[in-house]
This record gives C-alpha cells, structure tokens and sequence, in this order.
C-alpha cells in the first residue's frame, strides 16, 4: 500500500476535523476565522497536490496521474474563491456559522476523491461525500424560504442520480465482474464479454452523471436550486462540483468503458446537443440573474460534452480547458452578483444592472468581460475553450455537434449581450453598495485570468493535453 | 425446495409491500410498509448468504432509518389527503416509465451469463471455511481502509448537516454557567428586605430570574433571585 | 443460491428499482413517499449487489453493499433534516406547491 499518495486528501481531512473542533470549543460567531483557515488549508492541500507523485494507492481504489493533479487544482482554485466570496454574504445574511466552510471543505475533500477514483466503490463515496455536504450547504439558509426548497429540490434530484448511477455500477459489475476501473476495462477489450446487461449498465452510468452535471434530460428544477440556494453556495456548486463530475465522467467513459465507444457516443451526441439547445433558448426570457446562470451552465455542460463525444485525446483536451475557462467566467459573474445589493438587500434581477456602467464602471468592465467571454467573443478565455472543443469536434468528424454549438453560442450571445445593454445604455438606477474588498478581489483575479488567458494559454493547455494523454495511453 | 418456497414468500412480500410503499393513502402506512419490505429483503439476503449483511439490514434499517421515518411523519403535522391530489394526474405517465424501464431490464436479465475468464477477475474471492462476518471484516478494516474512512467521513458530515439544519440554540432556556455561579458574591445573591408587620412582602417585589445576556452584565442593584443552585 | 437462479433476484430487484421510480413520478407533491422511494431504489441496487456477488462468488458486493447502507442512512437523515426544515418555513411539504420560483 502507497497511502501516502492520499497525503493532500488526508491532511485535508484532518484540517477539517480539526476546524471543526475549533468552531465547537469556541464559543460564539467563529464564522470570519474558520473561513481563514479553511482557505489557507484548501491552500496547503493544493501545495501539497504540487508536490505529489503520480501512481495508485489503495489496491487501485486511489490514483494519482496528471488528470486528478490537474483537476484538483482547479477544484481547490474555486473553492478558495469559493470561501472567498462567502465571507461578506454570510456575515451579512446572519448566517456565518462555523459549519458553513466545514461543509465546503468536506464537499471539496469528497470532490478531490472523486477525481482520485479508480474504482467504482471510492467513485461513489467521493461522490456522496460531495453531494451530503451541498445538501446542507443549498438549505443552509434554513429560515428563507427559497433556500430551504433549494435544498429539497437539490436533495430529491441527488439522491435520484445517485441511485441510477449506484443500479448502473451494479449491473456493470456483475456483468463484467469488477469494481476496478483498470479490470473493467481489461474485462472489456474482448468483445465477446460484452453483454447487453452491460450495455444497460452503462446507460443508467450515464444518466447518474448526466444528473450530476445537470445536462438536459436531467436538468429539471437545476435553475430553481440555482435561484433559492444562498449566492455564494451558488457559485460554489455551480463550478467545483460540476468540474469534479464531468472529469470523473470522462474518465470513467473513456477509461473503463473505452472499448464500447460505440455503444455511448450517440448517447452524449443527444445530451449535449440538447443541453446546448436548451441552454441558448431558455435563458432568454429569464429575467432572474441566478435562474440565468444556470442556464447558461446547462448550454455550457452541453459544450464540455463535445469534447466527451469525440471519445479522444483532442476532444478531452478541449473538454478540460473548457472547464478552467468556465469555472472562472462562473465565479466572476458571482462576484458581480454577489456586489449587487442596494441598502443592505441583494437584488437579482437583470433590470437592476441598469447604470452599472456609470455608477461602478470597473465592476461594469468586469461584468462586460464575462459576458463577452460567456458568448464566446474572441480574444477572451471564453472564446478559446470554444475554439479547442469546435476544433476537436470537427477533426473527428462530428461536424453536426460542431454546427449546432456554433448556432447555440449565437443565439446564447443575444442574452449575453443584452446584459451588457442593460449595464450601458438602460436608464440609470440608484447605485449599489459599496462593494466589499472580497468581491473585488475575486472579481479582478477571475476578470483578469479570462482577459488574458490569450497571452499565455501554453500551461493550461499543456497540463489539459498531459492530462488527456494519459487516458489515451 | 425448501429454499425456492421461502424465496418466493420473501420476494412476494417484498414486492407487495414495496408497491404499497408508494400507493398507500397514510405516510404511516408507507413507513409501516416500508419496514415489511426491509424485513423480506433481509429474507432474500439470508437465503442469497450473506447473512451479515441480512442482519445489518434489519438492525440499520428498521432499527434506524425508518424509525427515523416514522419520527418524522409523526412529527410533521401534514394534511395528508391534499398530498394525494396529483396522484391520478401523474399515474399515466409514471405507469409508462415504469413499464418502458422494466421492459428494458427484462430484456438485459436474460443476457446474463458468467463470462469466460471471469473468476481470474474477483477481487475477493469467497474465502472457503469462513464464516461470512468473519470474511467481510477481514476485507473492511485492510483492502478496503480507505473506503471505510470515507464512510466514516460521511456519517461526520451527515451529523454536521443534521445538527446545522434543524438545531436550535433557544435562547430561553436556563443553561448553567459555572463561572458565573463561581464568580457571585452573597451581595448580588441575597436581598434583606425589611418586611412591614403583618403586611409581609408585595409581590412585585419578587423579581423573576432574568434571561442570559442581560444578567450576563451584572447589575449592582437588581438582585437574582433564582440561582443559586 | 444453488437452487435460486440469479435471474430471480435480478428480476425482483429489477422489480423494485421500477416500483422506487415509480413512486418518485406518482408521488410529486408528498416529499417523504419520495424519500422512501429513493430508499426502495437502494434497497433494489443492494439486493443486486448482494446476488451478483453470491453469484461470482466475490465477497466486494457485499462489502460494497455495506458501504451503500451507511450512506444510505446518512442520506436519509439529510433528507428528513431538510424536508423538517422545509416544513417549518412553509408549513407543508408539497414540492409542487412552489410559486415561489417558477421553473
């Protein structure tokens, strides 16, 4: 046994325990001081990550290798802005408890088990451990309305895809007669092994991934959890759950059950093209920012799957980078929403933009930068993680895919850059308040990273390219 | 034989008792149900043999889970027949996912047959001569460590959320405070009130225990009448 | 087991998963008959585990099926600490009943 592969999960785990125990001895609003540590233990996780060696551990239930390292990184980058960006919302809605970084720093543990799995059993407690965690985090408002029904709905759809995919890994075990990522895929190179139970079990894999992501047959009641959840625990799950998902779903599809390409890939055709569809149109006529956003996520999940449909290393590579471009974009436009308060209440319509341009025109720029980068206009990141999956796309001859995601990024421009309208050109409405300095910074660090991802794409493009090749031998 | 007759008792019950989980016009009666099915799903664990697991089953899940089922339905002071008024409305349509879903796997069942080469991939083979706790504890606590810690991180955050979410710290309650009660002095304590014959003392001159953050600042005046347990 | 196929078990427990998704979609508005569902679900994907691993003669079905029950029972105290919270803030359960949000 190599445990100490795990080191950055465990230290992790410790650091929690340990936060937690803190939290309770000290009596009073531990809030403001948990979250400090909780950041500065995500930021010794992710030292401790850089500093790793690649392998497995566990008899193959933990592995290391330049996908987990590269998606733990970016994992743990938005949960530190995460927690970043929690700060002044908690203290100001009155609920700053200690538990609340606990729970993301369990949350983030579980997703950097997840990205870790190497067999079916650690997949599905990563996963739980995750999912329990935002649970509690979507109700964690527990005396508003809005965020206790976040809660359920988030709870009830979980709790669904999670036995889907549990019935899934059944049959594929019993079918193929393993738990391990490495066996299952040995178990079906040979063609004769593959049985249509097998082929079911795929398919209900599938649909609890496609849950989990929240891709569009699966996605009902996503924008409601969305809008009702507390803000920032918003723009938490929004990103680092999502990114932990879809890494374990490609590596799932293109590991284990790489050999029956053909049996999925039609499949993640359809979810992505209508994921893609369903995110353009919907989102027009939201007037709610939050109920926006998460339609814009859903059209942006449908674009990552590209990449997963063209089942190679390209597509893989355009799938990862897609996914550092849009954790950024996401947690910026937070960090503008978050900023959007008049007379201590948070407002979330797209109305209330109006005269942000003249009344705050940094956060005004900040805001243009992710829409312009939401709608996928060059020279910003948003284009580029288009760009790598459209390119991908094309070049393993899925041309459809590659047609439709330039059509829906058309039409998704439309709603893209009526916000900017609103900002510039709408009748001015009193200012906001006066933004906290922890907004700004998260504001100005992802505002920056998506402006000039252009001028250096090279280390981001390189450590997705490493990762990619290394499911692909 | 005798086998095959209890493995039908057992899934019939299981089936019908699982069926009325979700039909049943009273939460309760689910609850009810829902235990009954536990019980038959055990059955069929004993008869599959792993009897561990059968035990656990009835123990976690009767004992806890629904239990805690029934806790909450109790609990929850729900009108119950206004819940039941999209039940029509959605039977249609989850009678043909059901019935598309089941066709599906009644097509996969006949499929099954053990590959060649397969046993080479157990992981862990029944071990011949053990007693199936004995075997499964032998894996729990060394192949599967990491996988047990991770549970044991779930169940802690399971606790968190549980206590987060629904406890309340009630302010009105008289919780004791040693270092309070340490750092009085008799003058805060006792009251000498010179009682007028026969008039004794007026009511309102009794003052009631005062709650935590304002006698947290002590008063030199106002006297506590109350605590000095 | 040797007088019990596994396709029985398979076809009972096919049965079950049915009969959870079943009550997810019967039951929309009464939020604790979908918790239960979600259990029956369980209950299926662990009476799978259970004869696929009688079946191959492998003890991690069961284990694995051991680790399902935790989180199940875990899961289940989420749920019901979250449907209380629900109930105390609208004084019901329906999740239908949301004109809150619309969606």
């Amino acid at each position: 046994m190599n445990g100490s592969l795990a080191t950055p999960e465990i230290v992790l785990a410790l650091c929690g325990m340990g936060i937690l125990l803190f939290g309770v001895l000290r009596r009073g609003d531990g809030g403001l001081i948990c979250s400090m540590l909780t950041i500065g233990a995500l930021l010794l996780a992710a030292v401790l990550v850089a500093g790793g060696a690649f392998g497995l551990a566990f008899e193959g239930q933990f592995l290391v290798d330049p996908m987990s390292v590269f998606s733990k990184f970016l994992i743990l980058a938005a949960a530190i802005l995460g927690v970043v960006l929690s700060l002044d919302y908690n203290a100001r809605e009155g609920i700053g408890r200690f538990e609340f970084p606990v729970l993301m720093l369990f949350a983030t543990l579980g997703m950097m088990v997840m990205v870790s799995a190497g067999n079916m059993m650690s997949l599905y407690l990563g996963i739980e451990l995750q999912s329990l965690s935002i649970y509690v985090l979507a109700a964690f408002a527990r005396d508003d309305v809005r965020s206790a029904e976040a809660g359920l709905k988030y709870f009830v759809l979980g709790a669904l895809a999670s036995g889907l995919l549990l019935y899934g890994i059944t049959l594929v075990y019993g079918f193929s007669g393993s738990m391990d990522f490495a066996a299952i895929r040995q178990a079906l190179s040979d063609p004769t092994r593959v049985s249509e139970g097998l082929i079911v079990g795929v398919v209900f894999v599938i649909a609890g991934f496609a849950f989990k992501v929240a891709a569009v047959p699966f996605h009902m009641w996503t924008p409601d959890v969305y809008e009702g959840a507390p803000s920032p625990v918003t723009a938490f799950l929004g990103t680092a759950p999502k990114v932990a998902a879809m890494v374990l779903f490609l590596r799932v599809m293109v590991g284990p059950f790489g050999h029956v390409l053909m049996q999925w890939q039609a499949l993640i055709e359809i979810v992505s093209v209508a994921s893609m569809i369903l995110g353009a149109l919907a989102a027009i006529g939201q007037s709610n920012i939050k109920r926006l956003m998460a339609y814009s996520s859903i059209g942006h999940m449908g674009y990552v799957l590209i990449g997963l449909a063209c089942g190679n290393a390209a597509g893989l590579r355009g799938a990862l980078v897609y996914l550092v471009v849009y954790v950024f974009m996401f947690l910026g436009t937070f960090a503008v929403i978050l900023a959007m308060r008049r007379r201590g209440q948070a407002v979330e319509t797209i109305a209330d933009l109006a005269g942000l341009g003249r009344n705050d025109p940094a956060l005004a720029m900040a805001m243009a930068v992710f829409m312009f980068s939401m709608a996928g206009i060059p020279p910003l990141s948003g284009f580029f993680g288009k760009l790598y999956v459209f390119l991908a796309a094309v070049q393993s001859g899925l041309w459809t895919l590659a047609i439709i995601g330039v059509l829906t990024s058309v039409v998704g421009a439309f709603y893209y850059l009526r916000i900017v309208k609103v900002m510039y050109f709408d009748a001015a409405r009193e200012a906001f308040d006066r933004r906290p300095a922890s907004l700004s910074v998260v504001a100005a660090a992802t505002g920056l990273f998506t402006t000039f991802f252009f001028i250096a794409p090279a280390p981001v493009l390189d450590a997705a390219q490493a990762a990619a090749r290394v499911l692909f031998g | 034989m005798i086998m095959m007759i209890a493995f039908y008792i057992f899934a019939a019950i299981l089936l019908g008792s699982a069926a009325l989980v979700v039909s049943a016009r009273n939460p309760v009666h689910s609850v009810l149900f829902l235990i009954l099915a536990f019980f038959n799903a055990a059955g069929l664990f004993l008869l599959a043999g792993a009897e561990f697991l059968a035990m656990i089953l009835v123990i976690v899940y009767v004992g806890a889970v629904a239990v805690l089922f029934l806790f909450v339905v109790m609990m929850l002071d729900v009108n119950f027949a206004q819940l039941r008024e999209g039940f029509q409305r959605y039977a249609p349509i989850g009678a043909t996912v059901g019935l598309v879903l089941f066709a599906e796997l009644a097509m996969v069942l006949g499929g099954w047959r053990v590959a060649p080469g397969i046993t080479a991939l157990r992981a862990a083979p029944m071990p011949a001569g053990m007693q199936n706790t004995a075997a499964l504890g032998d894996l729990l606590y060394t192949h599967n460590i990491l996988l047990f810690q991770l549970a044991g991180l779930v169940l802690l955050v399971a606790m968190i959320g549980a206590i987060v979410l629904t406890h309340r710290d009630r302010r009105t309650s008289r919780r004791q405070v040693i270092a309070r009660q340490m750092a009085r002095s008799v003058a805060e304590t006792l009251e000498l009130v010179a009682a007028p014959l026969g008039a004794g003392v007026a009511p309102g001159e009794f003052r009631r225990p005062k709650p935590l953050e304002e006698a947290a600042a002590p008063h030199p005046v106002a006297p506590h009448q109350g605590e000095g347990h | 087991m040797a007088m019990i196929g596994l396709g029985h078990y398979l076809v009972v427990s096919a049965i079950l998963l049915v009969l959870g998704v079943f009550g997810i979609f019967l039951n929309r508005k009464n939020v604790i008959v979908i918790l239960m569902s979600v259990e029956l679900i369980l209950l299926a994907v662990n009476l799978n585990l259970v004869a696929f691993s009688a079946a191959l003669g492998d003890l991690v079905g069961q284990v694995f099926a051991m680790f399902v029950l935790t989180v199940a029972a875990a899961e289940a105290a989420i749920g019901l600490a979250i449907v209380v919270v629900y109930f105390r803030n609208r004084g019901s359960i329906e999740v239908e009943d949301v004109n809150l949000m619309k969606g």
